[in-house]
């Protein structure tokens, strides 16, 4: 196991190298440069030249993205031009929303998904699976912000429950906290849980079609056992692997929903980034994104090994 | 009977305690008001940064020694008073005693000097119009001006309201002037920077060490009240987030209020929605390069557009512009001028392709240079696509982020023609359109035409000298003026004093609770 871990960590260097390079080369050869965001609508060409070259942007690829690669081996991923921060301390306080925001949007996933999965694959044919089924393919097919902007009008404008935008941090405490973040984590919880339900349900009636279970039954063990103890259980490294992979995106791809809500979060920061070209944020954030998929999918492996010792991480 | 007359007594009693005095009742105002901004500002630096929100934010933090008032008459701010010499080429400028920067440090002339000689390098159009201007102290609050000619305008692009020149403590202004940036955001005035946080909201504080000037309040000029203790601007880039936002009460006010939802809102009696004529929707054209080096193909151009159409599929909605040819506000009764009229708006698609065909016009391809990120320009180039493909043109729309928009119309080579929106500015010798490195409008007549205008012995001769310009950049297709757009700030009814100039001034508003 610990030779599995070490060696996925370890593969990480090649995937770190090969994003910063293809992502460093991509807002290369895209036009503008920090400057222009810098210096506004009406700036000078002579003037954003300048500020380019004082920035080092007039510089051949290869020369800047060897310099910035030197730093970053050192632990100095650069300067954010318009944060006036290092970009590891931009990622720190900017993952910080996006990690409160991905943790209540999963639990609003899970908590609307797994019993509904669980019952839509119990009631198999029936009315409700059907609707479960439709209610989940809608949910899939629902674009994000447009979600966003029912939960706005109705708990926001209508009800005057929560608050359209912004953010509270922690030390504001925990309910302002979380009146700042549920209408978000709703929207992207609700969105999540239609996948969730879907790959859940598809995982237990596999499992509920299963030899053992049929066995199980004839033994006489009742529904309730046979649905928990041996469907889920052995529906539970689907369902894992599932709701791994959709906490990876929210935790890497939540920018529309941050931008509609105004949560200061990773998604806000790549949208800013790029639009400014902010080039080592940019760069920082692709890297820090490869860091969280790769680790949440190693979480999940690990996960799926504990709760199934039949998956045997890394043995031929 | 009895206890009526004590319902009564406790009524009156209650009554009271909400009456002043002086017989009215009070008013309680909140401490705080919310403003709702379009985007994170750049910096807070407003020398070197042309852009509308450093401006107003940075209208609360800093003063330059003259300010704009309600009348565009540059009006000393931190000026006490000035006397120009009789060649006009010199101005001797008294500072007012006793103001204090937030630091707690007295603002005197070495301050001023040094911060002017940092925005005459920070700033592209002050280093155009003043840059071989020399600033002295002369003590500790005497400021001379010495300008190499007799510029009439020296003190309108003094007191401009973007990337304006402001006065910085001089430690400050030097390590600017070093290339090291603004390390601290310290000014004086009525509000001074508390907290920066990054996409999320800048928050000013009021200032109580503010010396408030003699006259009243006027524009960017007089008394600033900081009626309210703080003043939070926050980062709400989606618009229909900023007007929920307005309508549920979290924000006060709404800064580049979404003009689509004018029409809607507008009868709402819980909002105040204000549009004031804030600039120019523009078009420029490519003089330089290709077919469109052509006058007869850019005049060409210009025939064919209709202009009532490109400004509704801009804004959307009548009320919120005007037709006009003129390039300044055309309520202003120096630079607003009607002059080539006779090229505006002429909506006519057979005159176009008469000058098409005298152009020599072989469907080449003409390319509209965008982007998304502004959607009154890019709304515009696609009505002003439609338009040129009735004339017969074969034209072309390119949409690109912003960075790489501004880096194509920057480049002759990559451009035929792009649609721009510009704010008013003080004087039309600051307009963009002016400028060789805009859109690279490279002929004598520009120059000489604004030599004309900064020389001009009284302010009719300057006035007249512009008319001329405005009818040259017609006549020879450099660019085109679409109409007037006005700017749509949405308010609480519970906000007062907002003032809006250039961009919106909350130093004398307040918000009821």
């Amino acid at each position: 196991m610990l030779s599995y871990v070490c060696r996925r960590i370890w593969a990480l260097i090649p995937t770190l190298f090969v994003v910063s390079a293809a992502v460093f080369l991509v807002v290369y050869l895209i036009p503008g440069g920090p400057a222009t965001a810098l210096l506004g609508l009406e700036a000078e060409p002579s003037a954003v030249a300048a500020l380019n070259a004082e920035l080092g942007f007039d510089r051949p690829f290869l020369t800047q993205y060897a310099d910035w690669l030197v730093r970053a081996l050192r632990g100095d991923w650069g300067q954010s031009f318009f944060l006036r921060m290092p970009v590891l301390s931009a990622l720190r306080e900017y993952f910080g929303p996006t990690l409160s925001l991905a943790v209540l949007a999963q639990c609003v996933a899970l908590l609307i998904a797994l019993p509904l999965g669980i019952a839509a694959a119990y009631r198999h044919g029936t009315f409700f699976d059907a609707a479960t089924v439709s209610a989940s393919l809608l949910g899939t097919a629902m674009p994000g912000f447009l979600l966003s902007f029912f939960l706005m009008l109705f708990f926001g404008l209508s009800l005057r429950w929560l608050p359209v935008a912004g953010y509270a941090p922690l030390s504001r405490g925990l309910a302002e906290h979380l009146r700042y973040l549920l209408l978000p984590a709703l929207s992207l919880g609700m969105v999540q849980a239609a996948y969730i339900t879907r790959m859940s349900r598809s995982a237990l009636l596999d499992v509920l079609h299963s030899g053992y279970i049929r066995t199980a039954r004839a033994k006489g063990l009742s529904e309730t056992a046979v649905l928990l103890v041996y469907g889920l259980k052995n529906a539970a490294p689907t369902v894992l692997t599932v709701a791994g992979q959709s906490f990876g995106s929210l935790l890497t791809g939540t920018i529309v929903t941050e931008t509609i809500f105004g949560i200061p979060g990773l998604g806000m920061l790549t949208m800013g980034a790029i639009s400014r070209r902010d080039v080592f944020v940019i760069q920082g954030v692709a890297l820090f994104v490869a860091l969280i998929y790769v680790l949440v999918n190693l979480a999940v492996d690990l996960l799926c090994a504990f709760v199934d010792p039949r998956i045997q991480l890394g043995r031929r | 009977m009895k206890k009526a007359y004590g319902i009564l007594a406790l009524a009156a009693l209650l009554c009271g305690a909400f009456v002043l005095p002086g017989g009215a009742l009070a008013t309680e105002y909140r401490e705080e008001m919310n403003i709702a901004i379009t985007a994170n500002p750049p910096s807070l630096e407003p020398h070197s940064v042309n852009s509308n929100i450093v401006g107003a934010i940075g209208s609360h933090i800093y003063e330059p020694l003259f300010a704009m008032n309600a009348r565009h008459e540059p009006t000393a701010v931190l000026a006490e008073s000035y006397d120009v010499s009789a060649d006009g080429k010199v101005y001797t400028i008294k500072l007012r005693r006793g103001v204090k920067f937030h630091n707690g440090q007295e603002m005197k002339a070495a301050d001023v000097t040094a911060s002017m000689v940092h925005w005459l390098g920070a700033s592209g159009k002050a280093k155009a119009l003043l840059g071989d201007t020399v600033f002295t102290a002369d003590g500790d609050y005497t400021v001379t001006m010495t300008m190499p000619e007799a510029y009439g305008d020296a003190l309108s692009v003094l007191a401009a309201p973007v990337q304006f020149a402001a006065v910085y403590p001089r430690a400050l202004a030097e390590e600017a002037a070093a290339g090291k940036g603004l390390s601290a955001c310290v000014g004086t005035g009525p509000y001074r920077l508390k907290e920066w946080k990054q996409d999320q909201y800048v928050l000013l504080e009021r200032y109580d060490g503010y010396r408030q000037p003699a006259v009243e309040s006027s524009g960017f000029a007089g008394r600033k009240g900081a009626l309210t203790e703080r003043l939070c601007f926050r980062v709400v880039v989606d618009p229909a987030t900023r007007v929920a936002g307005l309508q549920t009460g979290q924000f006060d006010v709404v800064e580049d209020f979404p003009a689509d939802r004018y029409a809607e809102l507008a009868g709402d009696t819980t909002l105040k929605l204000r549009a004031k004529t804030s600039g120019t929707l523009n078009m420029f054209l490519n003089t330089t390069k290709g077919i469109m080096a052509n006058r007869k193909m850019r005049q060409a151009i210009l025939a064919a557009m209709n202009c009532s159409d490109v400004m509704l599929a801009s804004y959307g909605e009548p009320d919120l512009y005007i037709l006009d040819p003129g390039w300044c506000n055309p309520d202003d009764a120096l630079w607003g001028s009607d002059a080539g009229r006779e090229y505006y708006n002429q909506n006519n698609p057979e005159k176009a392709k008469k000058l098409l065909a005298e152009a020599g016009y072989e469907n080449e391809k003409i390319v509209l240079v965008t982007t998304a990120d502004y959607a009154e320009m890019y709304n515009a180039t696609l009505a002003v696509h439609d338009q040129l493909r009735k004339a017969g043109i074969n034209a072309e729309v390119q949409s690109y982020d912003f960075a790489t928009f501004m880096e194509r119309r920057s480049d002759p080579d990559k451009f035929s023609l792009f649609i721009t929106s510009n704010g008013y500015n003080m004087t039309p010798v600051q307009l963009a359109v002016l400028m060789k490195n805009w859109a690279g409008l490279d002929v004598p007549e520009v120059p000489g035409g604004i030599a004309a205008i900064r020389r001009a012995a009284s302010p009719e001769e300057a006035s007249k000298a512009w008319a001329e310009l405005q009818r040259f950049l017609y006549e020879y297709g450099a660019a085109i003026v679409f109409g007037h757009y006005s700017d749509v700030f949405g308010e609480s009814a519970r906000t007062e004093g907002v003032d809006l100039q250039r961009f919106a001034l909350y130093w004398n508003a307040r918000v009821t609770k």
